[in-house]
């Protein structure tokens, strides 16, 4: 036995210890958790064919989006669980001042009914919309090739249920203020029946249905929250304020912070794809694919905004200055 | 009130379901993903469930509960626990650092099934936090031990396990990909919330931090009860959607379900969390024997759970129960015999004083395992060290995908439940084992065990040193006795001491 090696401790996981660098929390917790690629014959250990293990080879390790090691992705933000909490804890303490604050001067109170009677229409079915992304993220993150990226759709789906919470509280809070506006009463009539909302609905219902990895994570974020974000945070947070709703605008300003950090692990994301020959233009297809849906989806909506006149084109163009900054 | 209490808008946020317009409800819930059962969207929306938590109370009390046992583990760094311990509680964290925390991990996307899949809004929600939880449990685990690898190469497989295909390994995998990886939103509810989560977790996480509270390891105390109070939240996902599948005339799969899950979790327990308790942890720091924290855990309190949600106890009940005095003993004596294959080491806990308390817990213990350890005793004490190990593999079972085993010596009782399938033939280690088998055959058929891997020329040379190589084990992370063979003297004292005589 003499002769025989034995292994020595080492300064981290043997996964992280070539690299003689020290790793951070992030890399020690984060990076290649998942353990389903080790068998490209049997993600999950159960008969290759059974119907999951088939799932799984088709969708995440057969898509078009090829890369060599997804697992070396890295969020730029390097979010964990703890500082997620922390983060989090922190916007939520601020929203939540906000809705104290307000609510103490009676700001609803003072919103013109007309307004009230747009927010009944525009804002408050708006739940079910980031339901959609909830759930889009939700199928994203457990279909990723790489646990770093699965952690960004996870947290990018609990900002989704943030972002539906915040619209569920104010939904309550308003229909305090005008019992007659419908509100906590008819968003699901206005989700499924409003010409303003059958855009989203039937870009979210479409897109929800996308099982390809790839096909899905390019269409989630870089075509269909560029067009939510900007139509229903950044434009009805616009319309809010031209309306003497300064309560809505300080919310989608803070909403708009979450989108800020999936946009940039967005970015790394598509500057690492696009190292793949080939991805490149797959990228662009699947955007040429879903784009006029979506581009349909903000005109719908963005025409029945009221006060701001510029809204839909501003909105289109906004969208596409998403993807022409990371080079698409 | 300036501020909404959580009641006045709970359930709007959960008011989510929508009818698709276009596509087709079956596209949008595929139902081998959603596991409809056959139900619409409208029969899911009455579920309700009984612990409820809004988005900022939960980022709020998560931030706590992670301040608590972060600011435990930062305040210990120093302290030399780990260092100090006994080598016996090293060994009980790093088998359950392996074969726990990418498993964690991954029941992050098994819940993110279900939040993605179901049809009920409630439980979309509660998924949510549910996997938010998971990815903490995932990543706390991997750090929490990440400071002790330095000091042990063993360590290591905290992180490393998952990866390998060491036969515990094979055996985790084979478990939870089969609870909750591959199977649909209602599916993972009823077998990974309902039956591991309620009925084991307490027992892995209470139950093993009593024992680390009592061993002095406060930092490994203090996370897995922090993690035992996510996983009361978490694990009540289960229970309504069983209520609903129980109106709807659907007790019978929904039964299946918690049956086969039970089972499974049982045999797994038996070889991780048996042996840890009743032979790892130093005997003065044992709060119960194993079979008492099963019986307080799972008979008295999981028996409740069943019973109170309508369900019947599983078919197998009294094998069950029987099985309790038995099966972890035969695991620990394998996976102490073949410790060579297995990232930790293995604590004997046989000398005297042992034998004496497992003898109480465990009547008849001396005639039965007692005979056995008899012979490796006097091996070790003779030195003849290589009878003390094996030379190959033993026999796994095509379900559990441990080995199969009985009680030997006077109560011998060894058997095979031998299955033939699709012109092949499958050796399980149980009649329940081969009769989960039999439930859905498809999904495990075509599944290869390590001895099946090993007949089929997979693992070369076919001797214990190709297995290792197969296993990804090595010299410096291979098992060996705990204790260096120490707890040896006093049978040696005995035996001059009787030739003295």
């Amino acid at each position: 036995m003499s002769d025989v090696q034995v292994l020595k401790p080492q300064k981290t996981w043997s996964h992280l210890a070539a690299r003689r660098r020290k790793p951070s929390e992030y890399e020690i917790v984060s990076t290649n958790l998942h353990y389903n690629n080790r068998d490209p014959n049997a993600p999950y250990e159960l008969a290759p064919d059974v119907f999951m293990n088939t799932w799984y080879k088709q969708n995440t390790f057969g898509t078009r989006l090829k890369h060599a090691d997804w697992n070396a992705f890295r969020d730029p933000d390097e979010v964990i669980y703890r500082t997620y909490n922390l983060m989090q804890d922190g916007q939520e303490t601020y929203v939540f001042g906000l809705f104290d604050q307000f609510n103490e001067r009676e700001h609803d109170k003072a919103l013109d009914p007309r307004w009230a009677g747009s927010l009944a229409r525009l804002y408050t079915p708006a739940r079910y919309l980031f339901h959609t992304l909830q759930m889009a993220s939700a199928y994203v993150g457990q279909m990723s090739p790489a646990s770093t990226l699965t952690n960004c759709n996870y947290f990018q789906m609990a900002d989704s249920l943030r972002w539906l919470s915040h619209t569920a509280y104010r939904t309550k809070e308003l229909s305090l203020a005008f019992p007659d506006k419908g509100f906590a009463q008819n968003e699901q009539r206005y989700w499924e029946e409003d010409p303003a909302w059958q855009g989203f609905r039937e870009l979210m219902e479409k897109v929800l249905t996308v099982w390809d990895w790839g096909e899905a994570i390019v269409t989630l974020s870089l075509v269909v929250k560029p067009a939510v974000e900007e139509a229903v945070l950044r434009r009805l947070g616009e319309s809010a304020r031209h309306n003497g709703d300064t309560l809505l605008g300080l919310l989608t300003d803070a909403q708009l912070i979450d989108a800020a950090r999936h946009r940039r692990w967005t970015a790394a994301f598509v500057a690492m794809a696009t190292e793949t020959p080939g991805n490149l233009e797959q990228i662009k297809t699947w955007i040429a694919k879903w784009e006029p849906l979506a581009n349909r989806a903000i005109e719908a909506y963005c025409a029945a905004l009221p006060d701001v006149s510029t809204a839909v084109e501003a909105t289109k163009l906004a969208t596409r200055d998403v993807r022409r900054g990371l080079g698409l | 009130m300036a501020v909404l209490n959580r009641m006045d808008w709970y359930n709007l946020a959960r008011s989510t379901n929508w009818t698709p317009k276009y596509v087709t409800e079956d596209e949008l819930f595929p139902p081998q993903l959603s596991g409809d059962f056959g139900l619409p969207l409208n029969a899911w929306e009455t579920y309700d469930e009984p612990y409820k938590q809004t988005y900022p109370e939960y980022v709020k009390v998560q931030r706590e509960k992670d301040a608590g046992a972060y600011s435990v583990k930062a305040a210990l760094e120093r302290s030399r626990i780990f260092e100090n311990a006994d080598p016996g509680w090293k060994s009980v964290m790093k088998a359950h650092y392996g074969a726990i925390a990418r498993g964690e991990y991954a029941a992050a996307s098994a819940e993110a099934r279900m939040m993605r899949f179901s049809k009920a809004p409630g439980m979309r929600n509660m998924s949510t936090l549910g996997c938010m939880d998971e990815i903490r449990h995932g990543q706390m685990q991997l750090y929490f031990p990440h400071e002790h690898i330095t000091k042990d190469r063993q360590m290591d497989w905290a992180f490393k396990a998952y990866d390998t295909n060491e036969w515990a390994m094979i055996a985790a995998r084979h478990f939870f990909d089969d609870i909750m990886m591959t199977r649909d939103a209602i599916s993972v509810s009823i077998m990974l919330t309902f039956s591991f989560e309620t009925g084991f977790t307490n027992m892995q996480f209470l139950g093993l931090a009593a024992d680390a509270a009592e061993a002095g390891d406060h930092t490994f105390a203090n996370l897995i009860s922090s993690i035992q109070t996510d996983e009361s939240r978490h694990a009540q996902i289960g229970g309504p959607a069983l209520k609903i599948l129980i109106e709807n005339g659907k007790k019978e799969e929904a039964q299946k379900r918690v049956d086969i899950a039970v089972w499974g979790a049982w045999k797994l327990f038996s070889v991780l969390t048996g042996p840890i308790m009743d032979y790892y942890t130093p005997l003065e720091h044992r709060k119960q024997s194993f079979k008492e924290f099963m019986e307080e855990w799972i008979v008295a309190q999981f028996e409740r759970s069943l019973t109170d949600m309508g369900l019947e106890l599983p078919w197998y009940w009294d094998i069950f129960l029987n099985d309790l005095s038995q099966t972890h003993h035969g695991m620990h004596m394998g996976s102490y015999f073949w410790r060579p294959t297995i990232w930790w080491n293995p604590a004997a806990g046989v000398t005297p004083a042992e034998r004496d308390w497992l003898e109480e817990k465990y009547p008849g213990w001396n005639d039965t395992w007692g005979e056995c350890w008899d012979v490796i005793i006097d091996n070790v004490v003779d030195g003849n060290m290589a009878q003390t190990y094996p030379e190959t593999l033993p026999y796994v079972c095509n379900m559990c995908q441990l080995p199969i085993l009985g009680t030997p010596g006077k109560g011998w009782n060894v058997k095979d439940y031998p299955l033939e399938y699709n012109g092949r033939l499958y050796h399980f280690g149980s009649e329940v084992d081969r009769w989960v088998f039999q439930q859905e055959p498809e999904r495990y058929a075509g599944h290869l065990s390590i001895v099946d891997r090993f007949l089929a020329g997979m693992i070369q040379p076919m001797n214990l040193e190709g297995a290792l190589a197969y296993m990804n084990i090595a010299p410096g992370e291979c098992g060996d006795d705990a204790h260096n063979y120490a707890w040896a003297e006093v049978y040696r004292a005995l035996r001059t001491a009787k030739k003295a005589g």
